[in-house]
């Protein structure tokens, strides 16, 4: 179980040469949050959860962990990049066989203690036992998002990023990536998905957010954050 | 007609006897290249690194400097470096001229370009995807590198082979650089340039056999390579 956190971004901006992609964007993640953000294609969901996961510089804003003060983006990107996990829309496949992919996630992990058997428990939990000789590359895409899925699990951070992770998945794919997802969010692990189609995650999500016109607007079915994010504006200023 | 036949005979015999001679020539080419080689790979992926993934002041020109320098030519290395660690030049305290180091400073100077030219290009043409993959499941940066090493690692050895081509078989520098001394800076082709010269075709023929040979086992082991990690063997 993921102990309890809150991730705070405030008054983000991005842009790409002479692109403003994100304008004062602002967000709240906390544990067993389930955010869904739709949006119009280009209208920066991708850009975004690069920024969460670290992997982007935002070109100005603050970013807050636990309401805690702010701090240079150095600092602050490999604290994102701990505890933050980001999974592409096409999930990358090392080169290898699937217990290669997945070990390697383990191999990552320091607490995890007995390697080859959590990896071995992990390729059950996705059901991919069979598969473990298997070339990644040759998996076919909703096993490769539950190869994913699974290094994350290994990973144990605690926010997944997911960007269209239902696209283009058959039924049975897609209700077993749900379910995957919700024993996630259960664990306490904050779940943020960039989706057009949020009424696929209606059950899971906490939040359903759009993103445009460069901002995030709530449509929130829990309390408005507005004194949490007064708190990551202050920690700017401090 | 004769006359080659004549001397790929003795060419071969020439190999085959262990003509100490001959064969102290293959080890000094080897010995210098392979060093050269393994002093410019590091610092070449870590160019290639910062050209693929960095984003700094200067990238593009840099890019383009490197390619230009694919295409200079062997002797404009060898003069340049000539001048420089010539007595009257800056590093001429050093005394490197017509010494293997010397050689090898050129080779390194030859293969970097090359190595930074074709490893940036793999860079470029593999998923970026994977570095990241790498770093969000929690790798650090050393580890991350690595792990992107392994995934284009067919492009470096492709890399790898046309560095060590060139160098092997490039005269211009070494005969500037290392004087074909005999028995101490005379490789293999500066040894088929003047056993040419002098009208000895064996020696040279001999010599041309074991580049030519050495070329074969490297592309044989690239393909081997390749077989092995490819996803329908």
């Amino acid at each position: 179980m993921i102990e309890s956190f809150h991730l705070g971004f405030s008054d983000i901006h991005k842009r790409y040469a002479n692109n403003r992609v994100l304008e004062g964007a602002e967000i709240i993640i906390s544990s067993h949050d389930c955010i869904v953000i739709t949006g119009k294609n280009g209208a920066g969901k991708t850009t975004l959860l690069r920024i969460i996961a670290g992997l982007e510089k935002p070109g100005s804003g603050a970013i807050a962990f636990d309401h805690g003060a702010a701090e240079p983006w150095g600092r602050q990107r490999k604290r994102l990049l701990r505890s933050v996990m980001y999974l592409h829309q096409q999930p990358y496949m090392l080169a290898g066989s699937l217990q290669r992919n997945i070990d390697y996630a383990a191999r990552l992990n320091p607490a995890i203690a007995d390697r080859a058997a959590s990896v071995a428990r992990a390729i059950r939990w996705a059901g991919l036992d069979g598969l473990e000789a298997q070339s990644a590359a040759s998996l076919s895409g909703g096993q490769k998002q539950r190869v994913a899925l699974t290094r994350a699990r290994l990973r144990d951070p605690h926010i997944l990023l997911l960007d269209e992770p239902t696209a283009n998945l058959d039924g049975e794919s897609r209700a077993r990536t749900l379910q995957m997802l919700r024993e996630f969010r259960d664990s306490g692990t904050a779940i943020v998905i960039v989706s057009h189609d949020p009424d696929m995650f209606a059950d899971l999500a906490t939040q359903q957010l759009q993103l445009r016109e460069r901002r995030i607007h709530g449509a929130t079915n829990r309390n408005p954050d507005v004194v949490e994010l007064d708190s990551v504006r202050q920690s700017k200023q401090r | 007609m004769d006359t080659l036949l004549t001397s790929c005979a003795e060419a071969f015999r020439l190999l085959f006897s262990g003509d100490a001679d001959t064969w102290e020539i293959v080890a000094i080419s080897f010995r210098v290249s392979s060093l050269a080689i393994l002093c410019a790979v590091p610092p070449a992926l870590l160019i290639a690194f910062a050209l693929a993934y960095g984003n700094f002041f200067g990238r593009r020109l840099l890019i383009s400097m490197f390619n230009t320098f694919l295409s200079v030519p062997a002797v404009v290395i060898g003069l340049t470096l000539f001048i420089l660690l010539s007595r009257q030049g800056p590093m001429g305290d050093f005394k490197l001229l017509f010494t293997q180091t010397a050689m090898g400073l050129g080779q390194f100077l030859l293969c970097l370009p090359i190595l930074v030219c074709m490893v940036h290009v793999a860079l470029q043409a593999a998923d970026r995807a994977a570095w990241e993959t790498a770093r969000t499941l929690g790798a650090s940066r050393l580890h991350a590198f690595f792990t992107v090493l392994y995934e284009i690692r067919f492009g470096l050895l492709a890399a790898l082979l046309a560095g060590y081509g060139r160098i092997i078989s490039e005269v211009g520098a070494s005969m500037m650089l290392g004087g074909n001394i005999a028995h101490y800076t005379r490789n293999i082709p500066t040894a088929i340039a003047l056993e040419t010269s002098k009208g000895a075709f064996a020696e040279g023929i001999a010599l041309g056999i074991v580049l030519l040979f050495l070329a074969f086992l490297v592309n044989a082991l690239l393909q081997y390579a390749q077989g092995k990690g490819s996803i329908n063997p």
